[in-house]
C-alpha cells in the first residue's frame, strides 16, 4: 500500500502566468493496484510521479509505504531517492548506452546498499527479468543496438529486477509508434499484474488510461479532480474538464426545473428551450445552472421523427468515415454536436435528423 | 558544528564537491584580477610591497597622448581584422556547407593545418611574404625598376591584414556550424517562390545567420583586441602601439611600471567585460534563431551551376593564401642559411643545415618536451576541475551559478594581462615557481579553465537528464552515479576538450611571453626570441616540424568531434 497525503510542490512562475507543481495532493494505493495520473503536459502528473520517486522534494506533505515512511515534511524525514527501493521506467527510457543489456538490468544489484550478491544470484535475477519482459536471449546486447520497444522492455526489466514494491511508469508508451503501443498496453497491463507490484503510471492519454488502470486520477492544474474506475470517470466525469478531457464529450447547459435529489433524475431545459433528462449524481436546486454531458457515442441519429424524453433535432453539418464508425457533426440549434454512429445507414450533409440518448447517458457535470 | 556539516553534506553529496571545487576555482581565478586592480591604483617599492594608493596611473593612461593612440589603434586594429576575417571566413563557410563547389577538402585541410600551427609561425611568414625581401615587394620592384616597396608591411593595414588571416579558419569553422544547422526548406522556400541564389542568400540566408555573425564578429573582435602576436611582431618595428604592446612594453622595461601596465590592462579587461556581456546576450539570441530540425534531416547544398568553379576557386585561392604560401615561405626560410628573396640563384644555397640543428641541438628536444607537458598538464588539470565543475553546473547543482561564472571569469583576461597578473601574483606567493614550467601551466590553466567548461557543460546538456535519475532511482548514490553512468558517457566531451585546450596552449604566444624564462621555454615564446635574434631559418625549420606533430594531434581532434557528433546517447 502506498499512501499520499497532502503533497504540494509548487514552481515558481516560468513562461507564462500559470506556476506548475502540485497542491494538496492525497490518495491511497491498496497493494496491487494499477493508478493511473491523467492530465494534460503541465497538470503536475510528472510532478507528482518524481516526488514519489524522490526526484524532487515536495515543499510539504507526506508519503508512506506500509512499513516506512519515504517523505514527511511534518518530521523532516526525506529518504534519498537512491534509498527507496523503487523501479522507474523513464519517459526516454534511459538505457545506458555504454553498457549492455545485461549490465543495465544488472545495475540496480549492483549498487543496492547493504546487500552484495553473488554473482550467479545477479545472473539469475536479471536472466529472470528479461524473460518476464521477453527479451531472454538479448543480454549480451550492446544497449546502442536495440529497438524502441526493446530499449522500452529493457527498462521495465531494469525497473523490476530488485522486486520493488513500488513501480513507477512515466509515459513509457509515448516514444512508440501507433501499433507497438496498443500492444505494450496489454504486455504492460499482464506482467504488472503477474508480479503484482503497486504500480504509478503517468499519461495524458486517455485510452491508455482506461484500458490499462484499475484506478485513475484525472489531473488539472496540479489538483486531482477526481478518482475513480475507468468506467466511473468516463460515464460519470465529476466535472466539465473531466468530461471534455476524457472522450470529446457534449456539454449542454441549462436551468434545472426542479429540485434533483443527490444521485437521482431530474430535467433540464437548454437554452433552446428543449428539456432533457439527465442524472444528477450532486443534485441541483430549481432554476440553478446545469451542465450535462453527452457522450457522442450515446447518441442514436434517425431520420425519421423520434419521439421520449431526450430527443433534439438538428441538422448534419459535416459526415466523415472513420472505419468501424461514423463521425458526425451535426448543427442543434446555436451548437454543434459530435455523433459517433455505426458505418451504415450514412446521414450525408444536410440531412435532418433526430438525435436521441437515454436519460442514463447524459450526466449533470455542475 | 561537526554533525550539522555531515547532514549539509549528506543531504546533497554533490555539495561537498561543489565547496572543494568552487574553493579550488576561487584561488585560481580570483587573485589575478584582484591583483591587477590593486597595482593600477598603488604604488609599490623596489620589493613590490604596496607604499600607497594612487590614480597616477590612470591619469598618465588618459591624459599621455600616446596611451589614447594606442586605445585608438587596438580598436582600430581588432574592428579591421575582425571585419576582414568574418568576410572571407563566412564566405568560405557558406560556399563550402551550402553549395556544391568543388574542392572542399581543401577548406577542412587548411583549418585543421592551422589549428596545429602556432600564431606566430603564421605571421612570421607573412611578414617575409609582404616585407622588404619578400616576393610582394621583390617582384614589384623587378617589374617596375622602382627601389621603393609596394606595401609597407609594419602598418596598420599589414596589420589588420595578417591578423584577419589569422582568424580565418576559426570563422569558418563556427560560421560553417551555423550554415549546416540552418533549415534548408526556408532557402528552397525562397527559390520555390522565383528568388536566385543570390537573392536567397541577401534575404533569408544572411538575415537568419545574423544573430550568429553578430555573436562570432564580437568574439573575434574580443580575441583580436587581446592579440599579441601580430602587435609585437608586425606592429611595434613600425611603432604602431596598440594596448597589448604597451601592457608588454611597461612590463619589460627596466624597472618594470607595473602600476602602469596594470591600469593599462584594467582597461582592457573592463573593454572586454562590457563586449562579453554583449556576446553572451547575442549568442543566447543566436540559439533561439537556430531552426534546427528533427531527425533525417540534410541540408541539400545550393546548385550554382557554372559559377560552383568560380566558388571552388575561392576556395582554392582560400587555401593558397591561409596555407599553402606561408607554409611554402616557411619550407623556404628553412632551406637557407640566412633569410633571402625568393631566386633561382637561391635554389643553389639549399641546405638542411637547419633541419640538422633542430634535430642534434638538445636544446630543441628540451623545448618541445617543455610545451607537451606543460600543454598536456594544463589540458588534463582543467578538464579534471571542470569535469565536476561543468556538470554541477550544467544540473543546476549546488553552487553551480557560482562554479560557472568562477570557471569562466578568465575570459575577460587578454593573455598578455593574465601574463602580467600572473607573474604579480606569484611573484608575491611564497611558493618556489616563478621561473619554471609551474607558473606557465598555473597561467594555461587560469586561461583555458572557460573553454573546458564550455566542453563539459555542453557534453552533458547532451546527456539526457534521465539517464543519471535512472541510476539514482536504481539505488545509486551521487558518487557511483557519477562514477559509472556521468564519467563514461561525458567521456568524448573530456578528450575533445583536451585535445583543443593542449592544441591552443601550443598555439598562443602572449600568457606565456612574460613568464617564460631560460630555463623554462615553450615553443611560441622561443621562436619569438628567435625571430627577435634573427635567427630566421632553425625557427623556420624547427616550426614546420612542429606544426607536422601538432598537425597530428589536430586531426585527433577533429576526429574525435565527428565522433562525438554521431554518438547519439540517450536523446
Amino acid at each position: 500500500m502506498l499512501s499520499v497525503h497532502g503533497l504540494t510542490k509548487i514552481y515558481a512562475n516560468r513562461f507564462d502566468a500559470q506556476a506548475g507543481g502540485v497542491r494538496d495532493v492525497s490518495f491511497e494505493l491498496p497493494t496491487g493496484t494499477f493508478f493511473t495520473l491523467l492530465g494534460p503536459s503541465g497538470c503536475g502528473k510528472t510532478t507528482m510521479l518524481r516526488c514519489v520517486a524522490g526526484l524532487e522534494r515536495p515543499d510539504a506533505g507526506r508519503i508512506a509505504v506500509p512499513d516506512r515512511v519515504l517523505f514527511d515534511s511534518a518530521t523532516s524525514v526525506a529518504v534519498p531517492m537512491n534509498q527507496r527501493g523503487i523501479g522507474m521506467v523513464f519517459q526516454s527510457y534511459a538505457i545506458w548506452p555504454h553498457m549492455t543489456v545485461f549490465e543495465n538490468v544488472a545495475f540496480p544489484l549492483r549498487v543496492a546498499k547493504g546487500r552484495r550478491l553473488a554473482k550467479q544470484d545477479i545472473s539469475r535475477m536479471v536472466d529472470q527479468a528479461l524473460t518476464t519482459v521477453g527479451l531472454a536471449d538479448y543480454g549480451d546486447r550492446p544497449a546502442t543496438r536495440l529497438s524502441g520497444g526493446q530499449q522500452q522492455r529493457v527498462a521495465l526489466a531494469r525497473a523490476i529486477v530488485h522486486r520493488p514494491q513500488l513501480l513507477l511508469l512515466d509515459e513509457p508508451l509515448s516514444n512508440l509508434d501507433a501499433s507497438l503501443r496498443e500492444e505494450m498496453r496489454v504486455e504492460l497491463r499482464r506482467l504488472q499484474q503477474q508480479i503484482g507490484v503497486t504500480t504509478i503510471y503517468v499519461t495524458h492519454d486517455q485510452g491508455e488510461a482506461l484500458a490499462m488502470s484499475d484506478r485513475i486520477a484525472v489531473m488539472e492544474r496540479g489538483r486531482i479532480v477526481q478518482v475513480d474506475e475507468p468506467r466511473a470517470v468516463y460515464f460519470r466525469p465529476a466535472n466539465e474538464f473531466v468530461a471534455s478531457f476524457i472522450g470529446a464529450a457534449n456539454l449542454l447547459t441549462g436551468l434545472c426545473l426542479g429540485d434533483v435529489a443527490a444521485g437521482a433524475l431530474g430535467r433540464v431545459r437548454l437554452a433552446d428551450g428543449e428539456a432533457i433528462v439527465s442524472q444528477f449524481p450532486a443534485g441541483c436546486t430549481l432554476g440553478h445552472h446545469a451542465t450535462v454531458s453527452v457522450r457522442p457515442e450515446s447518441i442514436v441519429l434517425t431520420a425519421g421523427a423520434a419521439t421520449g424524453d431526450n430527443t433534439l433535432r438538428g441538422t448534419v453539418s459535416a459526415a466523415s468515415f472513420q472505419g468501424g464508425s461514423m463521425r458526425y457533426d451535426v448543427a442543434v440549434a446555436d451548437r454543434t454536436m459530435r455523433v459517433i454512429g455505426p458505418a451504415d445507414p450514412v446521414f450525408p450533409p444536410g440531412t435532418t435528423v433526430h438525435l436521441s440518448f437515454p436519460a442514463t447517458a447524459s450526466v449533470s457535470v455542475g | 558544528m561537526t554533525a550539522s556539516l555531515l547532514a549539509f553534506v549528506k543531504q546533497d553529496p554533490r555539495r561537498l564537491i561543489a565547496v572543494l571545487v568552487g574553493l579550488l576555482l576561487a584561488v585560481l581565478m580570483l587573485p589575478p584580477l584582484w591583483i591587477l586592480l590593486q597595482d593600477s591604483v598603488t604604488t609599490t617599492d623596489a620589493m613590490g610591497d604596496v607604499t600607497g594608493g594612487t590614480v597616477s596611473h590612470f591619469v598618465r593612461l588618459f591624459t599621455d597622448k600616446d596611451a589614447l593612440t594606442s586605445i585608438w589603434n587596438s580598436l582600430v586594429f581588432a574592428g579591421g581584422s575582425t571585419v576582414l576575417s568574418l568576410i572571407s571566413g563566412g564566405a568560405l563557410a557558406w560556399i563550402v556547407e551550402r553549395t556544391n563547389a568543388p574542392f572542399k577538402i581543401l577548406a577542412y585541410l587548411a583549418t585543421i593545418i592551422s589549428m596545429g600551427t602556432p600564431y606566430i609561425l603564421h605571421v612570421i611568414a607573412w611578414l617575409f611574404l609582404l616585407g622588404k625581401v619578400g616576393p610582394l615587394n621583390d617582384v614589384y620592384r623587378l617589374l617596375t625598376g622602382s627601389t621603393n616597396n609596394l606595401f609597407n608591411v609594419n602598418s596598420m593595414a599589414g596589420m589588420i591584414l595578417i591578423e584577419g588571416f589569422l582568424w580565418s579558419p576559426l570563422v569558418f569553422l563556427l560560421l560553417g556550424a551555423t550554415f549546416r544547422a540552418a533549415n534548408a526548406d526556408m532557402e528552397e522556400a525562397a527559390r520555390m517562390s522565383g528568388a536566385t541564389v543570390f537573392d536567397t542568400l541577401r534575404r533569408i540566408s544572411l538575415p537568419l545567420a545574423m544573430p550568429s555573425i553578430l555573436a562570432l564578429a564580437l568574439f573575434v573582435f574580443i580575441r583580436a583586441i587581446g592579440g599579441f602576436e601580430v602587435p609585437a611582431l608586425v606592429g611595434m618595428p613600425g611603432r604602431i602601439y596598440v594596448l597589448t604592446t604597451d601592457v608588454y612594453e611597461a612590463t619589460i622595461v627596466v624597472p618594470p611600471d607595473l602600476g602602469y601596465a596594470a591600469a593599462f590592462s584594467v582597461v582592457m579587461v573592463a573593454i572586454v567585460a562590457v563586449l562579453l556581456f554583449y556576446y553572451s546576450r547575442l549568442s543566447r539570441n543566436a540559439e533561439k534563431y537556430h531552426s534546427v530540425t528533427g531527425k533525417g534531416y540534410r541540408p541539400r547544398p545550393f546548385d550554382l551551376g557554372r559559377g560552383r568553379w568560380i566558388a571552388g576557386a575561392m576556395i582554392v585561392l582560400n587555401f593558397v593564401v591561409v596555407l599553402l604560401l606561408p607554409l611554402l615561405t616557411l619550407l623556404w626560410m628553412s632551406l637557407l642559411p640566412f633569410l633571402r628573396s625568393i631566386r633561382w640563384s637561391g635554389l643553389a644555397a639549399l641546405t638542411f643545415k637547419n633541419y640538422r640543428t633542430v634535430f642534434s641541438a638538445p636544446g630543441y628536444v628540451e623545448l618541445a618536451l617543455n610545451s607537451l607537458v606543460v600543454a598536456a598538464g594544463s589540458a588534463t588539470a582543467i578538464m579534471l576541475i571542470t569535469a565536476l565543475a561543468g556538470w554541477i553546473a550544467a544540473r543546476r547543482g549546488p553552487g553551480g551559478r557560482i562554479l560557472d561564472q568562477l570557471a569562466t571569469l578568465s575570459l575577460v583576461f587578454p593573455g598578455i594581462c593574465l601574463g602580467v597578473a600572473v607573474m604579480e601574483v606569484y611573484l608575491r606567493v611564497p611558493l618556489p615557481i616563478y621561473g619554471t614550467l609551474w607558473i606557465i601551466g598555473i597561467a594555461y590553466v587560469i586561461r583555458y579553465m572557460p573553454y573546458g567548461m564550455r566542453y563539459v557543460y555542453s557534453g552533458v546538456l547532451q546527456l539526457h537528464r534521465e539517464l543519471e535519475e535512472a541510476a539514482g532511482v536504481a539505488g545509486a548514490s551521487a558518487m557511483t552515479t557519477l562514477r559509472r553512468i556521468v564519467a563514461p558517457l561525458l567521456t568524448p566531451a573530456l578528450v575533445a576538450g583536451w585535445l583543443f585546450i593542449f592544441l591552443i596552449a601550443n598555439k598562443e604566444l602572449a600568457i606565456a611571453v612574460l613568464l617564460a624564462s631560460p630555463g623554462s621555454q615553450v615553443i611560441a615564446v622561443a621562436i619569438f626570441d628567435q625571430w627577435v635574434n634573427g635567427q630566421g631559418g632553425e625557427l623556420a625549420a624547427f616550426g614546420l616540424v612542429w606544426t607536422v606533430l601538432m598537425t597530428g594531434i589536430a586531426c585527433l581532434f577533429f576526429a574525435q568531434m565527428r565522433r562525438g557528433a554521431t554518438d547519439v546517447y540517450g536523446n
